[in-house]
């Protein structure tokens, strides 16, 4: 872990970091293979970040929600690559991002999107930057209440993410060189992930629902509806939404999604 | 005999007048039905060597010492250049040829969309290519691009002059209809992204130059190259042997050509120029979006009486307006028809043919309306279609070649039997329901196209034709057809093309005509061939010529004598027969055309606007049948290539820059074989009669051109929504289901509304 940091990067299954180093976005003067250092496997509710997707999607131990969430992201061989300590450090989708347009995520003073086409873009947090995060893990394991552990701590995944600000355009609350190590992901009584997205298979979600039930508690998050995994305070929160002109759609999805994910793991 | 005739040349429903010397063409078709090897399914010939890898695509060609190309593409949608810098990039390492503006055709210094190439630079390798590329020194001066549609018409930045139809009388059709609908259609720019790019490299030897080019018409990437650099055209040899797709977009050698032989002339090196995928999905060519406001009247009685529409094709800042009203001028019996198309200029990556360029995007609305208006006029939609059936064409009265629609129709009814049980299938979240759409396009090839049949010792017969294959089976198409006229088995015969410099002119992979014109070329040789096995084998059994025939590998007399075809052939040791064939003229003042229909049928999840498409029935009449296997792949592909226009394939483009935005296959969406649904394939397989000795038409383009409506009317059976924007996003299809329902509400609130 020493060897991160200064231009060093981690590198595991490099779905993600491949991709962006050649499109430029990520200048990086060493990669450092972690997959040595990095645990992988499932025992109970540990589960290892250098486990791939393709591992937890066929796990009995893994809660239904993670589950589906992994079997419905990326292609087979995505997830036969990607890990999900990785999954949960995915850049946005963002095509002005992608683009290295100046935008605020690049240290601009605008967002390229909310004027141009976002119909893939955020309809919560979206004012400062109006991308969306792209993982279906993500929004799982905030809704089964994980927690990760780094090389230096231990926090829950809503304390991974953060909104990006003018003074720290940066979605993950991690420090350059921190690695994550372990995630602690809870059983619930019931768990769902249901996703809208493009085409049946190897889309990112245009809205994801994971749902998960812990006795009479539900926590509810979605997944491409703001710049971070989204925990919705109940079904009523989705009204305090504010989409663009071209994402208004996504609400109407997200209403419907959160009904069937919330009527799935209701009490029976 | 050669005789020179003046034909109508039709390419991708764009018709020339030109001198055509022609042969005759003196056989009479097969009779109508399966033969010996015709008309029976037959597998790729080159699917072993495809899927092992050996086939050498041009993607796969590497020469001796050849360098790699790197294109400056611009960052802007329209500049100018003020200043340019290229000495730091040609003093780069591994640097050893650097064009700029000028400098080769498809060079500029005043960009008009993004990507367009202003510098080269080849290199050592491909990544040193690109070093250099960001080392080249350029001052813009930006302009303000033209990006909208509309306003480009208004202020008259047209590709071609608006073209417009006009017959009978559509006020007067207006006025005498019982109903009227009207509605704006739209379709989105998309991409053809076949799995090869475009990709040239060129070598010269002396003064000659070879060209290994991804194309579907060497012919056109040889006087390309030739016209370009002052060649005699014999000069130029072009070469494609297997190739990675191109649906239209890879219509001769193209600026990746002609920037290979610059630089290969510079460096005295062979020069590979590739587009990368970013750069194939920016600058290899587009269909068109279009916007269409279009009218249907009828009466009660199901009889059409005006067709009206205005199409606004958004064409980039090249290419050619291609015929989005070809479908309402052409597809049925209306006796009243204006039609208005607009090719707007704009600064956007050039439009290019598309797999039915025009007729897909004009089917989508045509093909929709129609369904709007049986739904004002309360008449079954395949029954409204029957009642305005075109028996001769519509635009002219002239005659078709063969129409077997109706035959299609007929074949459609017991599928279409099924709509009252699919939406029986129907619950409080799933819709489902069933549409249908027609088709028409063109298909009918042409001449000049040549082959020759080479028999040799062993009783093995090769086609040699410079044509290529596109992907679609013109390999295996032309065996079958060379193993029927011998009368051999269709494994002793081998096919060699896609090389200009071996074998005569084969016709443009493009048009659905591959088939149409290189088929009766490659019967006639094989004929001839025929012929003369038939002369010696009389000679050297002392029978009647007339009295034999060739017939499953072997010679057979008709008093029952029978000898293997290598007892005859074997006779010309090293020699060889050579049979020559040329497809003969179309027939004189008739309309060629192809003809289909389509029906599917979907579940919509009304609640979160999941559309899945469960079965997708598809019945064509393209003519004789050469190769069901074959075809059936056509039909099939052509059905998932529509699937991806139909939901998921869109190329955004910012509203403000003019930059493309889905340049990558994870943001611009192709189907995956998981959106496929059931395809059921059916074929008329009636020859047509008046066309060549095949009565074949092609099939490349038609299946795709009814899918998108057959679906969009089926969306409208299933739950009373209309789509009429493609992609049919979910933002689309639920601005659809919320319009139907307060459509709905008002109905119930005001009846009489």
């Amino acid at each position: 872990v020493s060897a991160l940091g200064d231009g060093a990067r981690a590198l595991s299954g490099g779905t993600e970091l491949v991709p962006l180093m050649r499109e430029g976005l990520v200048s990086v003067e060493e990669l450092v293979h972690v997959a040595d250092v990095v645990p992988r496997g499932i025992d109970g509710t540990r589960v290892g970040a250098g486990t791939t997707l393709a591992e937890l999607e066929v796990d009995p131990q893994i809660p239904d929600a993670l589950r589906e969430a992994c079997r419905l992201a990326a292609s087979p061989q995505l997830r036969a690559m990607g890990t999900i300590g990785g999954n949960l450090r995915q850049a946005t989708r963002c095509w002005y991002w992608r683009l290295a347009f100046p935008c605020r995520l690049h240290g601009g003073d605008r967002c390229h999107a909310r004027d141009g086409e976002h119909r893939e873009h955020a309809i919560f947090a979206n004012g400062f930057c109006a991308s969306a995060h792209p993982s279906d893990p993500a929004a799982a394991l905030l809704a089964l209440g994980a927690t990760v552990r780094t090389d230096r701590r231990e926090l829950p995944v809503a304390e991974l993410y953060r909104l990006p600000t003018e003074d720290d355009r940066d979605v993950v609350a991690l420090e350059q060189d921190e690695l994550i190590l372990e995630l602690d992901v809870p059983r619930p009584d019931a768990s769902v992930y249901l996703k809208a997205m493009d085409r049946r298979r190897w889309a990112f979600p245009l809205v994801g629902v994971a749902a998960a039930r812990a006795g009479a508690d539900t926590r509810l998050a979605l997944a491409g509806v703001a710049p971070v995994p989204w925990l919705l305070a109940g079904e009523a929160a989705l009204e305090e939404a504010t989409p663009l002109p071209g994402t208004a759609y996504k609400l109407e999805l997200a209403r419907a999604l959160v009904r069937r994910a919330s009527a799935a793991v209701a009490a029976r | 005999m050669a005789r020179l005739i003046k034909t109508e040349k039709e390419v991708e429903g764009r018709y020339t007048e030109t001198w055509v010397v022609v042969e005759e063409d003196a056989l009479d078709q097969w009779p109508a039905g399966p033969g010996a090897v015709v008309g029976r399914p037959a597998p790729r010939q080159d699917g072993h060597v495809r899927a092992r890898g050996e086939a050498r695509y041009t993607a796969d060609v590497r020469l001796p010492g050849m360098l790699h190309t790197a294109l400056l593409g611009s960052p802007h949608a329209r500049a100018r250049v003020t200043r340019i810098d290229l000495g730091a990039a040609a003093a780069a390492p591994g640097v050893r040829a650097v064009l700029g503006p000028g400098d080769a055709p498809g060079l500029t210094a005043e960009p008009e969309y993004e990507g367009q190439p202003v510098a080269a630079v080849a290199a050592d390798t491909e990544g040193r290519a690109r070093a250099a590329v960001a080392l080249i020194e350029v001052e813009w001066e930006e302009l303000e691009p033209l990006l909208d549609p509309d306003e480009a018409v208004r202020t008259r930045s047209l590709i071609a002059e608006p073209r417009r139809h006009d017959r009978g009388d559509l006020e007067a059709g207006l006025a005498a209809a019982d109903a009227v609908v009207e509605a704006e259609y739209r379709t989105s720019t998309v991409l053809h992204n076949p799995l090869e790019t475009h990709q040239a490299i060129c070598e010269w030897h002396g003064d000659s130059l070879d060209v290994y080019v991804s194309t579907q018409y060497v012919w056109g990437a040889r006087d390309e190259l030739a016209e370009a650099f002052d060649l005699p055209p014999d000069r130029v040899r072009a070469v494609c042997e297997f190739m990675g797709g191109g649906f239209g977009a890879k219509g001769a050698g193209g600026p990746q050509a002609l920037l290979a032989a610059e630089l290969a002339r510079r460096t005295g090196r062979p020069v590979r120029c590739a587009l990368s995928r970013r750069e194939e999905n920016l600058i290899g060519g587009n269909r068109n979006a279009t916007i269409q406001r279009v009218t249907a009247a009828g009466r009660d009685d199901g009889t059409l009486t005006a067709l009206g529409g205005e199409f606004v094709c958004s064409l980039g800042a090249g290419g050619w307006l291609p015929g989005t009203a070809g479908p309402m001028q052409m597809l049925y019996a209306c006796d009243n028809v204006r039609t208005a198309e607009f090719g707007a200029k704009l600064n956007l990556p050039p439009m290019d043919a598309f797999r039915a360029p025009g007729f897909v995007e004009g089917t989508w609305s045509l093909e929709c309306l129609i369904d709007k208006l049986a739904a004002a006029l309360d008449l079954d939609p395949l029954e409204l279609r029957k009642r305005n059936y075109a028996h001769a064409d519509p635009m002219d009265g002239r005659p078709f070649s063969s129409k077997n629609l109706m035959e299609c129709y007929r074949r459609a009814e017991p599928h279409w039997a099924r709509r009252h049980e699919v939406r029986a299938r129907s619950d409080e979240v799933w819709k489902r329901g069933m549409g249908l759409a027609s088709q028409t396009w063109y298909g009918g090839g042409g001449p000049p196209s040549y082959a020759w049949v080479r028999l040799v010792a062993d009783g093995g017969a090769t086609v040699v034709t410079a044509t290529q294959d596109i992907g679609t089976g013109t390999r295996t198409a032309m065996a079958v057809i060379a193993a029927e006229e011998l009368g051999v088995p269709l494994d002793r015969v081998q096919v060699q093309i896609g090389d200009t410099s071996r074998g005569p002119y084969g016709i443009y992979s493009g048009g659905s005509s591959t088939l149409p014109s290189m088929g009766p070329a490659v019967r006639a040789a094989a004929a001839d061939a025929k012929r003369q096995v038939l002369e010696i084998a009389a000679q050297r059994y002392d029978r009647e010529q007339r009295v034999l025939a060739v017939r499953d590998g072997r010679i057979v007399a008709s008093d029952g004598g029978s000898w293997p075809l290598e007892e005859v052939t074997g006779l010309l040791g090293d020699g060889q027969i050579l049979g020559k064939g040329a497809r003969g003229p179309n027939p004189a003042g008739m309309r060629v055309l192809t003809f289909g229909v389509q029906l599917a049928e979907v579940a919509v999840d009304v609640e979160t606007g999941e559309v899945r498409v469960e079965r997708v029935v598809a019945i064509h009449d393209v003519g004789r049948i050469i190769n069901p296997l074959g075809a059936r792949s056509q039909v099939e592909g052509g059905i998932i290539q529509a699937l991806g226009h139909t939901f998921s394939e869109v190329r955004l483009d910012d509203p403000e820059t003019g930059t493309v935005l889905t340049r990558t296959l994870d943001a611009y969406r192709v189907p995956t074989i998981a959106d496929v649904p059931e395809i059921v394939c059916e074929f008329v397989d009636e020859p047509d009669e008046h066309l060549t000795n095949l009565g074949s038409k092609g099939l490349g383009e038609p299946p795709i051109v009814p899918t998108a409506a057959a679906i969009g009317n089926a969306i409208r059976d299933a739950t009373g929504a209309e789509v009429t924007s493609l992609p049919v996003t979910r933002e689309e299809i639920l601005r659809a289901l919320r319009e139907a329902r307060e459509r709905e509400s008002g109905r119930v609130a005001a009846p009489t509304a």
